[in-house]
């Protein structure tokens, strides 16, 4: 991996949410509130066929009647989900239009988040799409990926591009019944992203999808979906910010993964969120729903790096019903100040030699509260499954917590499934240690961290792993006591 | 280059070093040598700046300038530099990011910029050659599963790229086989010039072969209770330490 | 009438015929109202997730035996560690048996709780130590408080070391179709004092029996509690055992649990460290098969810095059995510098055998150290390879593996001649022939 101790440096001097900037866009937003009309008049706005009306309305309904589930370990005042905007457009946004017609104030925005929408990008092979507030703003690279037969773009455009293939795989995985929050989404999504790889196709690039909340008293719903055709391969990256704001802002996603015979999905994610301020004032709620189906012989890989956020609720899940197939789940969930995250993954065993892996790193700092919470079933007609699960987490000081509720269910006898955790601190002697070769407690922490989290890191496409190391400093600054 | 005065430190409220004085100058080796306990480990963290020892009196002196409200690392950016007896893991820390981060945090203190790529590569490259380290070594973590040999080894390669003014070498020799103590010897006497010092803290007259020391200490119950020359490193191998207890005890 | 209506209309029968006065009774009182409220706990609680007790709800128990019982000793000496002399509280379908007991008042006391909650020189104690450490919210707990009145009571004063270990048995004799129990022990070691229990409850018939047990233990500053838990019951027979553990400064206490038989166990194991320097050790071993169904609850609270705990629990299940672990452990923010481990090690050896297991850390001190590790698999191939080779056959060596994979559980059992009769109990289970006498 490339050092990038120069970088590093620079980093260090903004002491503050980097990404906390508003952009002056117009925007054309909805009143507040959540109704049947609302959700229909979504719908209407985005011109959709009918069957996605019914399907939204219908999953309106099942939402009014369920409860805001509250197992998790986490505590926030429940968001008033009448007082929340539902849809919220750049009024500027064209999304048949070219880069060179974006908003420039748009444009000025990419570029504060890191993103550019330029020659750069296609330097690095990213392609990507980005969704600001509740909108698809610009996809990249469309024509390139079309060559390929791969489909790449809002999921608004898909629902009319492509209705047969976004009516046949969405709310496969999540059904809109799921949860409360995926039940929130499927009513009153905006946009998203849609992806295809055809069959056989190795996506030449990385797809990935930037989200960002920009204005105020909005919720951000987006949904996406992807589906690799059978021996097909794809990376896809996620990258999220907001800005910092007063008050709380909703974030409700949900990702469906599909991973025919033989495909191998990598969904890694950098999720930044603001948040919250040092004195817990403020931050997304960030209650998002992922899940991977894999058929035979499919891997999925599930990577995230979670720094931001004020409450994070979020298990990335791999339902492993072909024989053979793989799941994975890598994640470092750094909590600082008054942050609380409650995340892990499910791994369901369905297909005989299915296996998992499950690493999870979750550093507390302040007095902030981190959950690891994960399933890993094995039904009886998973012969040989295998799983292995390793747990760690870091304290940094005596305000915080470090949670860890493993659910293990095995009804096979030739299973084999391992769960180790710990618990522990920085060493006093480790710091001593870096002390004495010349480099200070701040800097040593840093190292010593980005050591512990190092297994995660290194699965992350390069490009990201750079910045998911920044960012990681970035969160534990000022923790050190 | 380095003055100890009448230094007394405590740990957990035991008193472990009860006045030591010692002064070592540039250009000098000198060894400390003493039975198991006796404190030496201990005045080597205190005067690399360990808090978990509480300096209860005495001072201690580099290049001139009281280094009491010195922080761990700004010695080391002062040029101490330990070999610890026992290093310390750090898991997913490789040695070379851990170089790079130790080099350019003392070039920062300096008020460098940081050290090119390239001039890095070949520092890591030409020190390596010296003590004979395999690069793939360099990119595990940091002690990490290395043998007690390796961490040794390790550690003078650190002592290599950081070219220290004052090296304290607490039983580098041990754990190390023959072939690895010559060159860490060597690599040690390479590294020797006018400008620095080196103390170096053994149990055996072994090392005092290869790096051969102008004075030697007796480190008994946190006194120095005897100096000399090499002579008595050889004595004291001959005889133990028993004869050096009844003196004391007189 | 459901077994909870039962239960609360039998309260009023039970007030019949005991002292409404005392002031335990308020405690009682207290106690049913909460479990009329509450009621049986449904899987719908994380903490029975796993575990149903609806068809044992079903069944019409009798809340108290018909008619007293009496039982010859060599009939039942088997179920004694009959092989050293013992202390002996021994209960026939809830009710104090004599002539198979031996208590003492000799410098300690090791007697009935019937005495202890009525009988006023004990009144100071029962003040002092009666349901307070346990939990005045657990529905089934509550449940056992309200109808307490019977079970072993256990003082050992300062220094005092009982002359030999002490056993509690509670038999049911199958004279009712089906019946209730609902012993209550009470266990204090004060300062300095040492003790050891083996404890079992054990069915005579396959008459339906649901044991719903409680025992309060606390273990002042250095004193040393070592307790032993024997479960190998009839098929008809359930269990539901609550153990809460109160532990002062530099006290050690150790609970084993061997599952191997009953209907359905649940073992709620509760440790409060309310001091420093202290070490709590649960261990389990549990061999079951048929339809059988195990569930181990633990909760170690580490609220005192310099702390440890230690867990290890060893499950083998066969045929349709369902093994349940939950551990928890919790540390305070002041609890620096605890030490908490938790091992649980299963074995499946047949395909419609389930475990479910949760470990569960929470921690909320920096400076600690702290581990679970969970796996469930088979056998190690190569260990049984290498057995094979030295021409033991497949059959026997597996067996043999899995008493080794068991067995290692036993260090820690301090008296020898339990420790031969579990490692017995083993080698029966799994059908070693140890090919020596133990
Ligand atoms: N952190 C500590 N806490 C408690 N006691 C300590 C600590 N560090 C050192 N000591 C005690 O101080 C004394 C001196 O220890 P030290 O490590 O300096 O000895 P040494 O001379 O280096 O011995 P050796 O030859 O075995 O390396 C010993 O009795 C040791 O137990
Ligand atoms: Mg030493």
């Amino acid at each position: 991996m490339a050092y990038t101790e120069e970088e590093l440096k620079k980093e260090l001097e903004t002491k503050e949410y980097e990404y906390g900037f508003y952009t002056d866009i117009e925007s054309d937003t909805f009143p507040i509130g959540l109704s049947e009309e609302i959700v229909i008049a979504i719908s209407k706005k985005k011109n959709e066929p009918q069957w996605m009306t019914d399907w939204r309305i219908e999953a309106y309904r099942v939402w009014e009647k369920m409860e805001e589930p509250d197992w998790a370990n986490v505590h926030y005042e429940k968001p008033d989900f009448q007082a929340i905007s539902y849809y919220s457009a750049p009024k500027k946004a064209d999304p048949n239009k070219k880069l060179e017609d974006v908003d420039p104030e748009l444009l000025e925005m990419y570029k504060k988040l890191g993103i550019s929408v330029d020659e750069q990008k296609k330097l690095q092979n990213v392609a990507v799409d980005i969704v600001v507030d509740s909108v698809s703003v610009a996809t990249t690279f469309k024509k390139t990926l079309a060559e390929k037969g791969i489909i790449f773009m809002p999921i608004s455009e898909a629902i009319q591009e492509h209705p047969e293939l976004v009516r046949k795989y969405m709310g496969s995985i999540v059904p809109t019944t799921d949860n409360f929050y995926a039940a929130l989404n499927s009513a009153v999504f905006t946009d998203g992203s849609f992806c295809y790889i055809p069959k056989g196709v190795r996506c030449p690039m990385e797809l990935s999808t930037y989200f960002r909340i920009n204005q105020a008293g909005t919720g951000q719903f987006e949904r996406t979906l992807l589906v690799a055709d059978e021996g097909s391969y794809v990376s896809y990256l996620e990258g999220c910010t907001a800005p910092s704001r007063d008050e709380n802002q909703l974030h409700a996603a949900v990702v469906e993964l599909i991973a025919m015979d033989d495909a191998e999905i990598k969904y890694s994610t950098v999720q930044n969120w603001f948040p919250g301020n040092k004195e817990g004032k403020g931050g997304v709620y960030n209650f998002v729903t992922k899940r991977a189906l894999c058929e035979k012989n499919a891997k999925v890989s599930w990577t995230q790096v979670e720094t931001g956020s004020a409450v994070t609720w979020k298990y990335p899940s791999c339902i492993l019903k072909g024989d053979n197939s793989i799941g994975e789940f890598y994640s470092i969930a750094v909590t600082n100040n008054y942050q609380q995250a409650d995340t892990g993954t499910k791994m369901i065993h369905l297909g005989k030699n299915t296996r998992s892996t499950i690493i999870s790193k979750g550093i507390s700092a302040g007095k902030s509260q981190n959950s690891y919470r994960g399933l890993v079933q094995v039904s009886s007609r998973a012969d040989n499954a295998r799983n292995f699960s390793q747990c760690d987490s870091l304290l940094m000081g005596n305000e915080c917590g470090a949670h860890t509720f493993p659910y293990i269910e095995v009804k096979n006898k030739s299973a084999m499934v391992e769960h180790e955790a710990t618990t522990s601190k920085i060493g006093e002697e480790q710091i001593f240690y870096c002390n004495q070769r010349g480099i200070d407690t701040e800097k040593a922490i840093a190292l010593i961290v980005n050591g512990f989290s190092k297994e995660v890191l290194n699965k992350l496409p390069m490009e990201f792993a750079v910045e998911a190391q920044k960012l990681l400093e970035i969160s534990l600054e000022g923790s050190v006591g | 280059m380095l003055k100890i005065k009448d230094l007394h430190a405590n740990v957990e409220g035991k008193e472990i070093l009860r006045g030591i004085n010692l002064e070592v100058n540039a250009g000098e080796v000198h060894a400390i040598m003493g039975p198991n306990g006796s404190g030496k480990s201990t005045l080597a963290s205190v005067i690399a700046g360990n808090e978990t020892y509480e300096v209860t009196a005495g001072d201690i002196f580099l290049n001139g300038e009281n280094i009491e409200d010195l922080s761990p690392e700004e010695r080391a950016h002062n040029g101490v530099f330990l070999s610890f007896q026992y290093p310390v893991e750090i898991p997913g820390v490789s040695v070379t990011n851990f170089m790079k981060t130790a080099i350019n945090e003392s070039r920062k203190a300096k008020g460098l910029e940081d050290m090119p790529a390239k001039d890095m590569l070949k520092l890591i490259r030409d020190k390596s050659e010296l003590l004979e380290i395999d690069r793939k070594f360099l990119s595990r973590s940091l002690n990490e599963g290395f043998s007690g040999g390796e961490k040794k080894r390790n550690e003078i390669f650190q002592m290599a790229m950081l070219e220290p003014k004052l090296a304290i070498l607490d039983e580098t020799d041990s754990g190390l086989d023959i072939d690895a103590l010559r060159i860490v010897a060597n690599g040690v006497n390479k590294l020797k010039s006018k400008d620095n010092a080196v103390v170096v803290i053994t149990h055996y007259q072994r090392l005092l072969e290869y790096i051969v020391p102008d004075f030697v200490h007796v480190l008994y119950n946190g006194k120095i209770v005897k100096s000399g020359t090499k002579e008595l490193a050889m004595e004291l191998e001959e005889k133990g330490y028993d004869w050096i207890k009844q003196e004391a005890a007189v | 009438m459901d077994l909870k209506d039962k239960l609360v209309s039998s309260f009023l029968a039970f007030e019949n015929n005991v002292d409404v006065h005392n002031p335990v009774h308020d405690v009682r009182t207290e106690a049913i109202k909460n479990f009329e409220t509450k009621g049986f706990p449904s899987r719908k609680e994380e903490a029975w997730k796993y575990t149903s007790l609806n068809s044992l709800q079903k069944i019409d128990f009798s809340i108290f035996p018909k008619k007293e019982s009496s039982l010859e000793y060599k009939d039942v000496k088997k179920y004694f560690i009959h092989q050293i002399d013992t202390y002996k509280i021994v209960f026939i379908d809830g009710v104090f048996s004599s002539n198979l007991s031996e208590t003492t008042h000799d410098g300690v006391d090791i007697c009935l709780m019937s005495s202890a909650l009525t009988k006023p020189m004990y009144k100071a104690v029962i003040d002092v130590y009666f349901n307070k450490v346990a939990s005045k919210d657990e529905s089934l707990t509550t449940l056992n408080t309200a109808f307490s009145r019977e079970g072993a009571y256990i003082y050992i004063p300062k220094n005092k070391v009982p002359k030999k270990p002490i056993e509690i048995i509670h038999f049911s004799t199958g004279n009712d179709v089906a019946l209730m129990l609902q012993p209550r022990n009470l266990i204090i070691a004060e300062e300095n004092s040492e003790m050891q229990i083996i404890e079992r409850h054990q069915s005579l018939t396959s008459n339906a029996v649901l044991t719903n047990c409680v025992t309060e233990i606390f273990a002042a500053k250095n004193a040393i509690v070592d307790y032993y838990k024997v479960q190998n019951d009839v098929d008809s027979a359930s269990l539901v055992d609550n153990t809460y553990v109160d532990q002062k400064d530099g006290s050690h206490v150790k609970v084993h649990t061997f599952s191997f038989g009953g209907k359905l166990l649940r073992n709620n194991l509760n440790f409060y460290q309310n001091g420093e320097r202290i070490d709590s050790t649960m261990k389990g071993i549990t061999i079951i098969g048929d339809k059988q169904h195990v569930d181990h609850h633990t909760l170690v609270h580490h609220i005192e810095p310099n702390c440890e705990s230690h867990q290890d629990y060893k499950g083998i299940y066969a045929d349709s059995s369902t093994g349940v672990f939950n551990g928890k452990i919790i540390v305070d923010k002041i609890a620096q510098k605890t030490n908490a481990f938790q091992k649980n090690n299963n074995i499946l050896i047949s395909d419609k055998a389930t475990i479910n297991t949760k470990p569960q850390l929470e921690i909320f001190a920096d400076d600690v150290k702290c581990s679970h590790g969970c796996t469930i698999g088979q056998l190690d191939e190569e260990a049984l390879f290498y057995l094979q080779s030295r021409g033991i056959p497949k059959k026997e060596a597996r067996a043999l593996l899995m008493y080794a994979f068991a067995n290692n559980v036993l260090e820690s059992v301090s008296i020898p001649e339990l420790k031969v009769r579990i490692n017995k109990l083993i080698a029966n289970k799994l059908g070693v022939n140890l090919g020596f006498d133990l």
